[in-house]
């Protein structure tokens, strides 16, 4: 059928120029979050400082030493989301440590001796897994229940004995994973009996602030954690033997070490090369004054000689107390890429479910007995939170931009498909009926009636799903994606309130851009006439 | 006699849900007449009228427009040949009057030069000027220009026979009894078929030729206001008399 008018043509000529500038804004945006190639070697981490020490310095010992390229995905959500990746082959080594890979991954009972531990660690990974544990770096950084010096004294606390008669009137923060793990709380509980007054989950970060304060009374630490010296806690004796040794070792793939010989050899380098004092200095750095954890790891492995002193001189170090802005025009470079890579996630998991969804909900409207079931499934979907839909992605498509544009696609769906089926069934009926009996055909009503007269609501859905893509996408971090969270959860682990801002004003602002970008839109796309000219 | 302009013969509605809409009606309308579908609510004067342009299907019997079966032509091509004025206008609210009066003759592609002069031969039709309203906007429009428009909109391609569902059931007395002297006018001039639906029934007598009564998916009785006062054929139709003489009263 010829165009119907001008104002018709322009508003369909309006529609497709808009989709096009989205797809092609899409694409630029996904140019730098293309794959990773053959020589690179991906270094993984958890999401505390001393797991991203570790694996800075894997990787600037494989720059040092080899001709392969070095990818870093550091900060993963927790042990799950870093063996997955592994495993599944999205990261290709991460610094582990026997008692977790004993405990958490193989499900086994939290005893042993050190050696016992890694050998058993060892055979079951490679048979399992072909994944290989490496030499241990020479400490155990194991869990330990701490709490301040004046109330362990007060209390006449030494070991965790001590602590289960008064533990009934305390409150315990530990860390979300402690309180999970077999080797944690549940555990622990159980082998000395211990039951608290009352037990939060807290960031580990928070958990030595509140613990000064005296907002909690007793907090999980790591015994390597530089910050136990600063706040003057007392680590209470795991007298009955609870907790396994925690050697820590670079944990790697068996098919990256067979296709790079070399990098076994380069890793080893640190075997048995680090003490526990040492790793308290060193997470010291990072946490309480302020250093990078690039330049602690370098200043770390030129202590150890590892790699030569005048190369790339250490940078005086940047005090921590630096006012925001300064933060913001210092980290500006990387704060633009941020910035990209985060609207590259947002925008691509959106298009896709613009491109999914809106089709979908046409369908869905022509079928309308599946339409509520289907749209309930998708809704009921939307409901798992975030962070373990994220988590649930990295089975089947490995750490990093990949399975989060796949979560955050699935995030879209639900408000556009709503919007497209109920947009287009709740179109004026009476005009579609009268379409209808002048002779349009379905596809003509469709196209001239029903796609116009919905197309505001479609636009709001579109609208909601893209608040909700722009802010899920900081939580990508979690899973290697970058993006706007990276300096939130750096900023989590140190406390540091500028470099959490610097993450989360810019997102906000950025949620803010785009939803006034696409309320725009929205009034674009409202056909004329809907509303009295005023 | 004259040519049969529509008809139904044995024709039965029955929806899915199992309400009977229409049982066996035979009815009739011939070239030129102006009928007028009367009956309450659920007696199924619409279903007779979305019958004929095919908007549903009988379970029975058969639809026969302009001597064909209705079947013989696909709907589409049907319903392009049969204007439609519907109760509230069913003016598409993002198209302007023009793109509103041109839609019929747009879907059977008429050139432009065509298309360019409807709106001025049609709008005086209806009085309307052109200049002031070709331009605008459904929602800028009163009700009864609203209707006005898609009573020229039925008009454009020149149909021989137009379908209107209560065209006037939505407006203020004053606007409908000025629409309907407007419709006489029409009639007069423009000699074509027409079918009108409404409830009202001093309406039907007012405009219509002869009138046909139906309830509860029966036809009571079809004639000229003249011979269903004089010969009401059932107790309804007698009822309804009754209370159209009541309210002249």
């Amino acid at each position: 059928m010829r165009s119907f008018k001008p104002t018709a043509r322009r508003c369909f000529a309006r529609q497709i120029l808009i989709v096009t500038g989205m797809i092609f804004f899409g694409l630029v945006c996904a140019i730098p979050l293309s794959a990773s190639q053959q020589n690179t070697i991906v270094v993984g981490s958890k999401n505390f400082m001393e797991n991203r020490l570790l694996a800075e310095m894997f990787a600037q010992l494989i720059e040092t030493h080899t001709n392969l390229l070095v990818e870093r995905r550091l900060g993963l959500a927790g042990t799950h989301v870093c063996f997955e990746a592994l495993r599944t082959g999205g990261i290709d080594l991460y610094p582990e440590y026997t008692g977790t890979g004993l405990v958490t991954i193989l499900g086994q009972p939290p005893m042993g001796e050190a050696n016992t531990v890694l050998n058993r660690v060892r055979a079951e990974f490679l048979e399992r897994w072909n994944l290989w544990w490496l030499a241990p770096l020479g400490f155990d950084n194991s869990y330990a229940l701490a709490l301040p010096r004046k109330q362990a004294q007060a209390l006449g606390l030494r070991s965790i004995s001590d602590l289960v008669p008064v533990a009934s009137s305390m409150k315990a923060g530990l860390g979300f994973e402690f309180i999970e793990r077999a080797d944690g709380l549940p555990g622990l509980a159980q082998h000395y009996g211990l039951h608290f007054k009352s037990v939060v989950g807290m960031q580990q970060t928070l958990k030595y602030q509140a613990a000064a304060k005296g907002d909690i009374d007793l907090l999980d630490v790591y015994t390597t954690d530089g910050r136990l010296a600063v706040y003057d806690f007392v680590v209470l004796e795991d007298d009955r033997h609870f907790f396994p040794p925690y050697e820590a070792a670079a944990l790697v793939r068996g098919e990256t070490l067979e296709q790079h010989p070399k990098l076994g050899r380069v890793i080893s380098l640190l075997a048995h090369a680090l003490n526990a004092k040492q790793m308290r200095a060193f997470n010291l750095r990072i946490q309480e004054q302020g250093v990078p954890v690039a330049q602690a790891a370098r200043e770390a492995l030129q202590h150890l000689q590892l790699v030569s002193t005048n190369q790339e001189p250490t940078q005086a170090t940047s005090p921590k107390a630096s006012s925001f802005v300064s933060v913001l025009w210092e980290s500006r470079a990387t704060l633009a890429s941020r910035t990209m890579e985060h609207l590259g996630l947002a925008g691509l998991g959106l298009l896709l479910g613009i491109l999914v969804a809106i089709p979908l909900g046409l369908a869905l409207e022509r079928y309308r007995k599946s339409a509520e079931p289907v749209i309930r499934t998708i809704g009921m979907i939307q409901t798992i939170p975030s962070i373990a839909l994220l988590a649930f992605m990295i089975p089947l498509f490995g750490v990093g931009p990949l399975p989060a544009i796949m979560a955050l696609w699935i995030y879209s769906l639900y408000p556009i498909l709503r919007n497209t089926f109920s947009g287009v069934r709740d179109a004026a009926p009476h005009v579609v009926e009268t379409g209808r009996a002048l002779g349009m055909t379905e596809w003509q009503v469709l196209r001239f009636v029903r796609l116009p007269l919905a197309a505001p609501t479609i636009m709001a859905g579109i609208r909601t799903a893209a608040i909700w893509t722009v802010g899920t996408a900081t939580l990508a971090a979690f899973i290697g994606a970058g993006g706007l969270g990276v300096p939130i959860v750096s900023g989590l682990q140190l406390a540091d309130v500028n470099l959490i801002l610097s993450g989360a004003l810019p997102a906000t602002l950025l949620a803010l851009a785009v939803d006034g970008l696409l309320g725009g839109i929205e009034r674009m796309v409202r056909p004329k006439g809907l509303e009295l000219a005023r | 006699m004259k040519t049969l302009a529509l008809e139904a013969r044995r024709v039965s509605k029955q929806f899915p849900d199992g309400t009977h809409a229409l049982e066996h009606i035979d009815w009739a309308v011939q070239e030129g007449e102006t009928v007028a579908l009367i009956g309450e609510s659920g007696s199924g004067k619409t279903t007779l009228l979305r019958l004929l342009n095919r908007l549903i299907e009988p379970s029975s019997g058969m639809i026969v427009i302009q001597g064909e079966p209705a079947t013989a032509h696909d709907p589409i091509t049907l319903r392009r040949g049969l204007g439609y004025v519907p109760q509230d206008g069913g003016l598409f609210p993002h198209w302007t009057i023009e793109q509103n009066i041109c839609l019929v003759p747009q879907l059977l592609q008429w050139s432009k030069d065509k298309l360019d002069q409807l709106v001025n031969t049609l709008l005086p039709l209806v009085s309307l000027d052109p200049n002031q309203f070709a331009g605008r906007y459904p929602i800028e429009l009163s009700g009864g220009e609203r209707q006005r428009v898609a009573v020229a909109r039925a008009l454009a391609a020149d149909p021989p026979i137009i379908l209107l569902d209560e065209p006037f059931g939505a407006l203020d007395p004053l606007t409908r009894q000025e629409l309907q002297e407007q419709f006489l006018s029409w009639k007069r001039q423009l000699k074509k078929t027409m079918v009108l639906v409404t409830h009202d029934i001093a309406e039907a007598f007012r405009l219509a030729d002869r009138i046909s009564i139906l309830k509860n998916g029966h036809l009571h009785q079809m004639g000229t206001a003249q011979e269903l006062m004089q010969a009401p054929a059932t107790p309804y139709v007698h009822s309804l008399i009754q209370h159209y003489h009541s309210h002249l009263s």
